[in-house]
């Protein structure tokens, strides 16, 4: 090999560029950098996950996650406050544990994110710089979308899609209805957080109506859609636990809501008006609001993303997980907002080492509690496929047996508790 | 391993098994932390779902085999170990195995443990699961710490003839075939309260 031609060059060349980049990492721009500043936005499963990860694969990297409240209070299993069977202490957790991983956690809220300067602004007046921003805001609701249905109309037919004061409001709503009361629950269009809890809040309430003289109650879930999350599973479960106690209208059928009157405790569906003595009222949803000030929101209200790496397609260097991006196959829950976080923040660590980014990979378990020793799961395994979608691996996961009702209901049950104590861990410890 | 297909399996799997699965940013590290939720940080379950961190290689790996071909009776590990291909459960292995071994935080039952210490000697378990439980076989899980529901459920599964078992638990069954329900409970106790 004596003579070198013009391909072979090039070819040189660029290796020798790449190894130039690689030995002076702090060269130019976009080039690695260990110490690399993070602003996470958002403390939910996604946000804190992210922060937690990001330390655990770089843990140089400067790492700050901002989130406005002082406590996390667990959304998945915040149902089961409604059956009684849990307070909301055991759903509420601090941010104190992050610490000790070297994360520093403020407790603001960021009002605004400057993609092109790369620099968040807070309520409380701080400015941070980044080099990498992860934006996890979670849902927003739709005020108003559904006729009828804004703020003040919440505080009369509770959501309780974000655990809290709302959660506690419906559930002494529950516990004042009279036996053979009516309560309606009226489900969201998708795509929104949860897929499955409005149909677990129906087997939650049941089982405090049955164990509290209420047993003549109806439960009536009214649905735009004609489908939903583990049906097969909930319909056999709340037959085999609460007989004809809870009824399920699709859209089909007539559940698509139209207006709500909140004064008038009136609920207006295609084809019938109901009464409800006690209504849950789960409006229509869309990324968080700070998602979309930001413009990192499509035209449905979501936040599209590169599927591979989460980087935003509205900003570089920007990072959208959890339930406000948009996802492929992964559904809006705890633990694919957990795998979503996990997969940026090893892409976050690898372009800040300058090492290459290893290949995503996604899971998603949910638990529902149909009582409190009977649970159902869905499970998926993702992959990219060439157009760069994430899709299921063929042939795996899926939902729980049909005959969940014996023991092996019981153990998810066992697993439901599990899977809540070791994700809290996961993400806030 | 006596399941030959399983051995050609993960030998197949050894080859594609990425190099660099312990720590860093890597493949294997990715794929395993999406266990992390269920299973805990590093795999360090706060429980009851077994801890997995600290298990040995190739019983990560042969575990999630056995219930990928569904040889491994389990509520809901069939359906996610279907989606990983054998060079991703030796890289789930190496990854776990590399991990420190964190025993459950968990009372147990002193005079269970008694009983359970018993037969555990009686029924010769150190054989294969080693003194106390904490193996030193490659393709045998440690019990030392574990949790007693998890134990107990595995337990009652490599009993129940109607579940199917891996080939290489085969002698779990014909050991639990004599003890009875309390047997069991005792033994979980013995293993979980175990140093």
């Amino acid at each position: 090999m004596s003579t070198i031609n013009r391909r072979d060059f090039v070819k040189l060349t660029s290796a020798a560029t790449a190894l130039g980049a690689l030995s002076f990492p702090f060269a130019g721009h976009g080039a690695a950098k260990a110490k690399a500043k993070v602003v996470v936005v958002g403390g939910g499963f996604a946000g804190a996950t992210a922060a937690k990860y990001a330390k655990m694969y770089n843990k140089d990297l400067d790492v700050t996650l901002i989130e406005a409240s002082k406590e996390y209070i667990s959304c998945p299993l915040s149902n089961e406050v409604l059956s009684g069977e849990r307070d909301m202490k055991s759903l509420t957790i601090g941010y104190g544990a992050l610490g000790k991983h070297g994360i520093k956690v403020v407790n603001d809220e960021v009002t605004e994110i400057d993609t092109e300067k790369k620099s968040v602004k807070t309520k409380g007046g701080k400015s941070l710089p980044y080099d990498y921003l992860v934006v996890a805001p979670g849902v927003a609701f739709k005020w108003g979308a559904l006729a009828g249905y804004d703020e003040a109309a919440a505080e009369v037919f509770p959501h309780a899609w974000k655990a809290g004061p709302q959660t506690l409001l419906l559930r002494k709503q529950i516990e004042g209805i009279k036996d053979g009361g009516l309560v309606v629950i009226v489900a969201p269009p998708n795509p929104y957080r949860c897929p499955p809890g409005p149909y677990e809040r129906a087997a939650q309430i049941a089982y405090y109506l049955k164990h509290h003289g209420k047993a003549k109650c109806k439960i009536l879930i009214l649905d735009p859609k004609d489908k939903f999350s583990k049906q097969g599973l909930f319909m056999a479960g709340w037959k085999a636990r609460y007989g004809d106690m809870v009824e399920w209208k699709s859209g089909a059928e007539g559940g698509k809501v139209e207006s709500i009157d909140a004064k008038g405790k009136v609920i207006k569906a295609e084809f019938d008006e109901y009464k409800p003595d006690v209504a849950s009222v789960i409006p229509p949803q869309k990324a968080g609001a700070i998602a979309e000030k930001a413009g990192l929101t499509d035209d449905k209200g979501w936040c599209p993303v590169d599927q591979a790496t989460f980087e935003s397609k509205k900003a570089k260097d920007v990072f959208v997980i959890g339930d406000a991006a948009v996802a492929g196959a992964l559904p809006k829950s705890a633990y694919a907002a957990s795998s979503e976080a996990k997969v940026a923040a090893s892409v976050i660590a690898a372009r800040s080492l300058g090492v290459p980014v290893p290949k995503p990979a996604y899971t998603n378990t949910c638990y529902s509690l149909i009582a409190p020793d009977y649970a159902v799961s869905v499970a998926g395994v993702y992959k990219l496929n060439a157009e760069g979608a994430i899709v299921d691996v063929e042939g795996a996961g899926g939902v729980s047996p049909a005959d969940a009702s014996g023991q092996a209901g019981a153990r998810e049950a066992v697993y439901a508790i599990s899977w809540f104590r070791n994700i809290m861990a996961d993400t806030f410890g | 391993m006596h399941n030959k297909k399983l051995t050609a399996a993960l030998a197949v799997g050894a080859l594609l098994a990425s190099g660099s699965a312990l720590g860093g940013v890597s493949d294997g590290a990715v794929v395993s932390n999406t266990c992390a939720g269920c299973h805990g940080t590093n795999g360090a379950s706060v429980g009851p779902a077994p801890i997995i961190g600290g298990q040995p290689e190739m019983y990560v790996a042969s575990a999630m085999a056995t219930y990928k071909d569904g040889t491994r009776y389990g509520t809901i590990m069939n359906r996610i170990a279907k989606g990983y291909d054998p060079g991703q459960l030796l890289d789930m292995g190496k990854f776990f195995a590399a991990q420190p071994w964190v025993s459950g935080k968990q009372t147990v039952d002193a005079k269970l443990a008694e009983k359970g210490k018993g037969l555990h000697t009686a029924n010769g378990c150190a054989g294969c699961h080693g003194a106390n439980g904490t193996s030193t076989t490659p393709t045998t899980p440690r019990l030392t710490g574990q949790y007693v529901e998890y134990l107990v459920f595995q337990m009652q599964d490599f009993k129940d003839g109607n579940k199917p078992i891996p080939a290489a638990a085969m002698v779990m069954r014909s050991m639990l075939a004599s003890l009875s329900d309390d047997d069991i409970k005792a033994l979980a106790h013995f293993y979980a309260g175990a140093k």
